[in-house]
């Protein structure tokens, strides 16, 4: 899968792993993210580089995918919190 | 130095840190290329217990490019592999290494070597043994014959990857000392009596990374090289390093991991490009991008910066390169396009016209009979700036070019000050002997054998 297919793929399933990790740490909707047998299956870093953007870079493997989700953002800041 | 700590970001990792490239038709075999790239800079020979070498979590590479488009055509990827025989010693041997598969040898390295054409891999090698570093006389004893054993075969191709001396000379205590050329220290704006140079490097050793490979594996059309004046017959080559873009503390093993894909952090083309012509601002960019994107630093190379402190830090010496307002051509040919037909009689090293920081090959040029360090310059068509061999004094190249000998190449109408044809920082090459076969650089000085230098705060 292509990283274009696949950020599609991840933005419409809720974005995966990384996502749902996220948010049972925010404490935000995870029982909404599903396992997919293409899911990520080593560790990820999520990259919030802007946080009034949409963007979330993860480095995955040797890849890199572009998600662009403010949802996402939102709950990754959310569960960052603040100082 | 030619790339030694040349940019801020950069001297902090100095695992991925490139100080040298070259690359020349072998003198040995001329249907041989050796494309030669050196990394770690300033390696103290006793510097152990952890001694240097290469890292895990560094991608080298060696980029050919052979279309004109400052691409990289053709890459080799080294990886690293380091392994410890026994985690309960802190020793890096346990005994004399006599042989490179000696058990004794506690942090022993492999690599694996990958082609990389057009974006296509194949792994040529692996599990490639690198000798130790130079440890000592009593843990080392025979360097010579261990380093030996680390040149592999590959087909018809030769490569080694370890330790090396610094072949590289340049007298760097007194460079970065305000421009200072000890030679002409009276003459300098802070006059002090003159003396010869000091040669910063000697004792110094690096990680080279040296392949020797059939010319014919470079050229475009997989051919030999049929003529000097054939465009085929020039190549860019250049070394970069990259890590992993995203860097995790892992605080189980106590290590940093990386994440993603490899991102470039080091790169070296022409020796002290990035180090002279790139001001400090932009030093860490240059490091990260690709040679065909090298227009925006062209204006640097067309008015550089030491050219114009030349005349203010030699007072009254170098009269017509201060009054020289012209864009500098001839560093631009030199430089960022090769040098085109017609400017040195029977010679071209041009790739076109992308402005594109590379070390240029004319692989149709054979091997000259008696090699002279300031190369092109001096009439030797084998030498820097048509490629670079080790024994290329490419500090007095590059200064007497910027303070405008080279000048004339490109506009007749300029007369070069009588200094451009004499400046040099005083420095000779007395690092260690080179080798007359592969891998030509000299042998690691050892731990043992290394003396305290001479520090002195005033």
């Amino acid at each position: 899968m292509t990283d274009t297919s696949r950020r599609k793929f991840l933005a419409a399933a809720g974005i995966g792993t990384a996502a749902s990790t996220v948010g049972l740490v925010g404490g935000a909707s995870a029982a909404s993210a599903r396992p997919h047998p293409g899911r990520a299956q080593e560790p990820v870093l999520a990259v919030v580089d802007d946080h009034h953007g949409s963007e979330v870079r993860l480095l995955v493997g040797e890849r890199e995918v572009v998600v662009d989700d403010r949802d996402l953002v939102t709950r990754i800041l959310n569960a960052a919190g603040g100082e | 130095m030619s790339s030694h700590r040349e940019a801020p970001e950069i001297s902090k990792d100095p695992v991925a840190d490139s100080t040298d490239v070259y690359a020349y038709v072998s003198p040995v075999d001329p249907d041989m290329v050796v494309v030669i790239a050196n990394f770690i800079p300033l390696q103290k020979p006793d510097g152990g217990p952890n001694f240097y070498e290469f890292s895990d979590d560094v991608r080298y590479e060696i980029h050919v490019s052979n279309t004109n488009r400052a691409e990289s055509d053709i890459s080799y990827q080294f990886r690293f592999t380091t392994k410890v025989r026994n985690t309960q010693s802190f020793l890096y041997n346990t005994g004399p290494i006599t042989d490179i598969g000696d058990e004794t040898w506690n942090r022993p390295q492999f690599y694996s070597v990958t082609r990389v054409v057009n974006g296509k891999p194949r792994v040529l090698a692996r599990d490639l043994p690198c000798p130790p570093v130079n440890v000592g006389v009593r843990s080392t004893p025979d360097y010579a014959a261990l380093a030996g054993q680390a040149v592999h075969t590959i087909g018809s191709r030769k490569v080694f990857a370890g330790q090396r001396a610094d072949a590289f000379h340049v007298d760097l205590g007194s460079v970065f000392d305000l421009g200072a050329l000890r030679p002409f220290n009276e003459a300098h704006l802070i006059s002090m009596p003159a003396m010869g140079g000091v040669n910063a490097v000697q004792s110094f050793n690096v990680h080279t990374i040296a392949l020797q490979v059939p010319a014919r594996e470079l050229t475009k059309d997989g051919r030999p090289p049929s003529g000097v004046l054939d465009r085929r017959s020039t190549i860019g080559v250049w070394a970069t390093a990259s890590r992993r873009k995203g860097r995790v503390f892992d605080s189980k093993q106590g290590k940093y991991v990386g994440r993603g894909p490899w991102v470039q952090v080091s790169r070296l083309g022409n020796p002290l490009f990035n180090e002279v012509i790139v001001p400090m601002g932009q030093k860490d960019r240059w490091n990260s991008r690709e040679p065909n994107r090298d227009d925006r630093f062209e204006r640097f190379v067309n008015r550089p910066e030491l050219g114009e402190l030349l005349p203010v830090l030699y007072p009254g010496v170098f009269p017509n390169l201060a009054a020289y307002k012209k864009p500098r051509a001839d560093l631009n040919a030199i430089l960022l396009t090769g040098i085109p037909e017609g400017v040195v009689p029977g010679f071209t090293n041009f790739t076109g016209p992308v402005k594109a920081d590379m070390l240029r090959l004319n692989l149709a040029v054979p091997p000259a009979a008696d090699p002279h360090p300031l190369g092109l310059v001096a009439g030797d068509a084998a030498g820097f700036p048509n490629g670079r061999r080790i024994s290329d004094d490419v500090v007095t190249i590059e200064l007497r070019a910027i303070a405008g000998l080279t000048i004339p190449l490109v506009d007749p109408s300029f007369t070069p000050d009588g200094a451009a044809s004499a400046i040099e920082d005083g420095t000779t090459n007395t690092n260690a002997d080179l080798l007359d076969a592969f891998p030509f650089l000299g042998l690691p000085g050892g731990g043992y054998q290394t003396l305290p230098g001479t520090t002195q705060a005033s």
